[in-house]
């Protein structure tokens, strides 16, 4: 998928618990919380450290609200399959 | 009392936190006679999504309650924003905070399992008018499981107890429910698409804990796939 097509997917996930697998063999979980031209914005779904499978790519700058992933970096793009009673 | 499940949902302000989500929600409300004139009543509303939903679709009269006053703030947020004239009230289904046989339609979304069931039911009962519907979407225990992991299930969750199918409909008719329809959602749970991916609405700064929490829930969500299930309970007076 293009940068375009990841782009308009981030947009309509907005809100939604996703997982995004970047280039670099990096999984991330977590919400997506906004998009710019050129990054999606996610909250992730863990804490400071690695927490069975919510772990998320360390060295990516996380403060405060979210973190910025670049959009060409993302290879691959989906929701998580969360089921609440 | 306090429940950390649920103050987890509210902070994470997870929309159509109910097994099948608003695709259920909305299989469920289009087989019914639903006008512009019918009064419905979205009990446990959480974030509001599925009053959201019905006032937009249906244009009717839509009462939201919920027992957490965060919960509540974000439904307020989202129907403000939707611009939607839905009415809020803090309050318990224990103890409903309405007069006597006001509601077409009630709608109880995971909601009656985490309350004393047969007082929410009785009061269900009471604020329901004569030909009105109670629709439950409800937790179920499918089989039987050891005391002890039964209990700390019981524990994490919150709830007092985990009612099969036929205790359900025991306490449904005991409650004044004559007639109750029970079926049983064919759809996979890990069928995704987009109305079944959970829709958050994120405090900030949500305490580290409230992670473990959802953490957890997810590896019991997995470990008692086969013991907990849901179903629909359509029930008239």
């Amino acid at each position: 998928m293009s940068v375009g097509q990841y782009h308009a997917l981030c947009q309509r996930y907005r809100g939604r618990a996703v997982e995004i697998r970047t280039r670099d063999g990096r999984r991330h979980r977590g919400i997506i919380q906004r998009v710019s031209n050129n990054r999606v914005f996610i909250q992730p779904l863990g804490r400071n450290r690695n927490l069975g499978g919510f772990g998320y790519g360390y060295g990516y700058g996380y403060g405060g609200f979210g973190y910025g992933l670049a959009l060409g970096a993302i290879v691959g793009l989906a929701l998580l399959p969360f089921f609440f009673w | 009392m306090k429940n950390k499940y649920l103050d987890c949902l509210a902070l994470f302000g997870v929309g159509g936190a109910h097994p099948g989500g608003l695709q259920l929600t909305k299989r469920i409300l289009s087989r019914e006679k639903i006008d512009k004139t019918k009064t419905i009543l979205d009990a446990g509303c959480g974030t509001g999504q599925t009053s959201a939903y019905i006032a937009e679709k249906y244009q009717c009269h839509v009462t939201s309650l919920d027992t957490n006053k965060l919960m509540l703030d974000k439904a307020r947020k989202r129907f403000l924003s939707l611009q939607l004239p839905i009415e809020v009230k803090h309050g318990s289904t224990e103890n409903l905070p309405f007069d006597g046989e006001l509601f077409d339609f009630i709608l109880s979304e995971s909601v009656i399992s985490f309350t004393d069931v047969p007082l929410s039911l009785q009061e269900f009962n009471r604020v329901l008018k004569p030909e009105g519907v109670l629709f439950a979407i409800e937790m179920v225990q499918e089989k039987p499981i050891a005391k002890k992991e039964l209990s700390s299930l019981l524990t994490f969750y919150g709830i007092p107890r985990l009612l099969t199918e036929s205790e359900w409909c025991n306490l449904l008719k005991k409650s004044g429910f004559k007639h109750v329809k029970v079926e049983k959602d064919l759809q996979q749970i890990d069928e995704i698409d987009l109305e079944l991916g959970a829709d958050f609405t994120l405090s900030e700064d949500i305490d580290g804990n409230y992670f473990e929490i959802l953490e957890k829930h997810q590896h019991l969500t997995e470990v008692y796939k086969d013991v907990l299930g849901f179903r629909v309970f359509r029930c008239c007076k």
